[in-house]
């Protein structure tokens, strides 16, 4: 496989997570929550890929499912050529050693009774190979990459600020060499100021360590900096997915319109046409039947209540999923009318 | 400038502990006209927080020590109220938006309830009267069905919605100044755009004065039209929105903008202050930003600057104010 000019790292196929939940009393119908649904997707080697989408839309979910945290309910996952969830307990493990993540929250990512130096060691002790004294002075030489020194290798998590806490994650992360790092928000618990240092220490990081990143955010501006490929998620589907660049220059779902829209921008001069989405996301419990953006599109029509919309790729890597780009599937049976605007509901 | 809605001269704002003072708020001035929508931005620590608390004087002290020369709001002299004379002015007078609608939001009460109370307080209604201010309350800032929400806990409603309780509640007896401390952090960006866009346009329609306390330059853009910039407990650059986002004058205001990423950005590598905020109680001396700053010189590091007076009513703490025609280069 190493030989092909494309070489993914991670392979998703119909991917699907479902969470059951247990209705409140034994009489009520017990529904899950279908947090992922039927998602497919390749990574490549090297490339940073970006996840977007409001919160409950199934991002984290994903990721989780990428390196073996949430077992799929259905679908599978190929990392680097081997079946994640078919593999023995022991092969799994050696896996996962390719694969870290770094954390939304750097207050509550890091244990506060431990110091830097058992914590950023701490992959390294469970691995259990190395000595004492090799694993201080891999601490010492990540400290110095992710820009910290060594004279705060005995220090504990309060003594540091936010920004600062997060290099000590992805110090962490990166301590056993993985392949394959999930970043899930990285920078949104942080300081404005503090952000560009954190993007550009990952950025660095990955030239150096030549990372595959998985990058989870819904700040559109950071995924437009630092991600080569994207998917835009809504509901525990693909909306559109493809190119960075080519969704930036022509989004074509409606979702994704109304995502940059939503992305304030401080630039005055530019005020661009905004399209506010009405209502909120629904809840993931009892998703729509059609299409699962239709309660909020501005573009929906009577057959997208009904009618999934399948992903059609409409230019070379970019993928979409909306009947009102791509038009009704004629296979499909469709109802009286399927083509009439929907009428929007008072303010739901 | 008309009529004044807040004017706050010299806040000074001191936290004792163990280890010593902490400084949080070191002499900040605050006008606020009416109608008139102001932003105090600044990182986490800055002390911004700590000075729109102060406005409302709900910073207890003990702990904390205020003083302050001036406050006036709305033609009174509020600096010596007491306790029990502020509790008629809060809520009536002036509300506050807190950041987190889950919190400031009581759990065990519904949405309406927490509203009534409001008219029931301020306004003296009775319970069935309040209920109908409620509602209409409710409708203006946009919630569907207000009168079923109302019955609502406010773990039922989506963030979207509770923020728009707290907008309701905010807004119910029509105060002449609102203070929205971080009002969109916890929402999602398509939630953000609606609730600044509501915030915004009852701004607008009742000319209610706006305090938008946030971190976030982009709101700020969308909402304010004056902008205070704080750093550790002082004001560095008071300037109006279009001024600052076209020139900005201070080295950290001009850092603090370059650094947030943007949509119009061309890919590539983030601009970034070195450093972080100082420790409130290692404050450095001379300018609080020098350590962080590229033109710092040496007078820098030995005085704190004065908030100088420039065109058109803005103000800059720095020796070397960034200008297109001044010595100093641009970014």
């Amino acid at each position: 496989m190493s030989e092909t000019k494309v070489n993914p790292i991670v392979d998703m196929r119909h991917v699907s997570v479902d969470f059951p939940v247990k209705g409140a009393l034994p009489f009520i119908r017990k529904g899950c929550i279908q947090a992922v649904s039927d998602v497919s997707l390749t990574i490549h080697r090297g490339e940073t890929f970006g996840i977007v989408g409001e919160s409950g839309c199934g991002k984290s979910t994903l990721a989780n499912a990428m390196i073996g945290m949430v077992k799929p309910t259905a679908g599978e996952v190929v990392f680097d050529g081997k079946n994640l969830y078919e593999l023995s307990r022991d092969d799994f493990k050696a896996t996962r050693r390719d694969m870290q993540m770094i954390f939304q929250d750097p207050f509550s990512s890091l244990n506060p009774r431990f110091n830097v130096y058992q914590i950023i060691s701490e992959p390294m002790f469970i691995r259990g190979q190395d000595s004492e004294a090799t694993m201080k002075a891999r601490v010492i030489e990540l400290l110095e990459l992710v820009g910290l020194s060594k004279d705060d290798l005995y220090r504990y998590p309060s003594d540091f600020s936010g920004g600062q806490r997060q290099r000590l994650g992805i110090a962490r992360a990166i301590i056993l060499n993985p392949t394959f790092l999930v970043c899930d928000e990285p920078v949104s618990a942080l300081d404005v100021s503090v952000h560009a240092q954190i993007l550009n220490l990952l950025t660095d990081i990955q030239k150096k360590l030549k990372l595959t990143y998985v990058f989870i955010s819904h700040n559109l501006a950071v995924v437009k900096s630092i991600c080569d490929r994207m998917i835009v998620m809504y509901l525990g589907k693909i909306m559109e997915a493809g190119n960075v660049k080519t969704i930036f220059d022509n989004p074509l779902h409606p979702y994704t319109h109304a995502l940059l829209s939503a992305v304030l921008d401080t630039d005055q001069t530019k005020q661009r046409e905004q399209v506010i989405l009405k209502g909120d996301i629904p809840s993931p419990i009892d998703p729509p039947k059609g299409c699962r953006f239709y309660q909020r599109c501005p573009k929906a029509m009577e057959g997208c209540k009904t009618i999934p919309a399948p992903e059609i790729t409409v230019e070379e890597d970019h993928v979409v999923a909306c009947h009102y780009v791509n038009g009704f599937p004629e296979s499909v049976e469709k109802g009286e009318g399927y083509d009439t605007p929907l009428k929007q509901q008072a303010d739901e | 400038m008309a009529e004044q809605t807040l004017t706050l001269r010299n806040l000074k704002v001191v936290f004792p502990s163990g280890m010593g003072l902490i400084r949080a708020v070191e002499g900040v001035d605050i006008d606020i006209g009416k109608g008139e929508s102001i932003a105090l931005v600044g990182e986490s620590g800055c002390g911004k927080s700590v000075t729109s608390m102060s406005i409302m004087k709900l910073i207890e002290s003990p702990p904390a020590i205020t003083k302050m020369d001036q406050l006036t709001f709305a033609g009174d002299d509020i600096k010596d109220y007491t306790p029990s004379q502020m509790q008629s002015v809060r809520g009536k007078m002036m509300a506050m938006i807190f950041q987190d609608a889950m919190t400031s939001l009581n759990p065990v009460m519904t949405c309406g309830k927490q509203i009534d109370e409001m008219f029931m307080r301020h306004m003296q209604l009775n319970k069935k009267a309040a209920r109908e201010e409620t509602v209409k309350a409710l409708e203006l800032v946009g919630v569907p069905e207000p009168r079923k929400r109302a019955k609502n806990f406010p773990h039922e409603l989506s963030g979207g919605m509770r923020q728009r309780v707290l907008l309701a509640m905010a807004f119910a007896c029509m105060p002449k100044l609102i203070i929205a401390d971080e009002p969109t952090t916890a929402l999602d960006v398509t939630i953000q755009a609606q609730v600044l866009s509501v915030l915004r346009d009852m701004q607008k329609k009742h000319d209610v004065s706006l305090l938008v306390v946030t971190h976030d330059l982009s709101v700020v853009a969308n909402i304010a039209d004056t902008v205070y910039v704080m750093y550790s407990g002082k004001i560095v650059e008071k300037a109006s929105v279009k001024q600052l986002f076209k020139q900005p004058f201070h080295p950290y205001s001009a850092g603090l903008l370059a650094s947030v990423p943007s949509l119009s950005d061309t890919a590539g590598h983030f601009v970034q202050i070195p450093g972080s905020v100082p420790h409130p109680m290692k404050k450095p001396t001379g300018c609080y930003f020098h350590p962080r700053c590229h033109y710092a010189k040496d007078k820098c590091k030995a005085s704190m600057p004065p908030l100088s007076a420039h065109d058109d009513g803005r103000q800059v703490r720095c020796f070397y104010p960034l200008k297109t025609n001044g010595g100093t280069s641009n970014v």
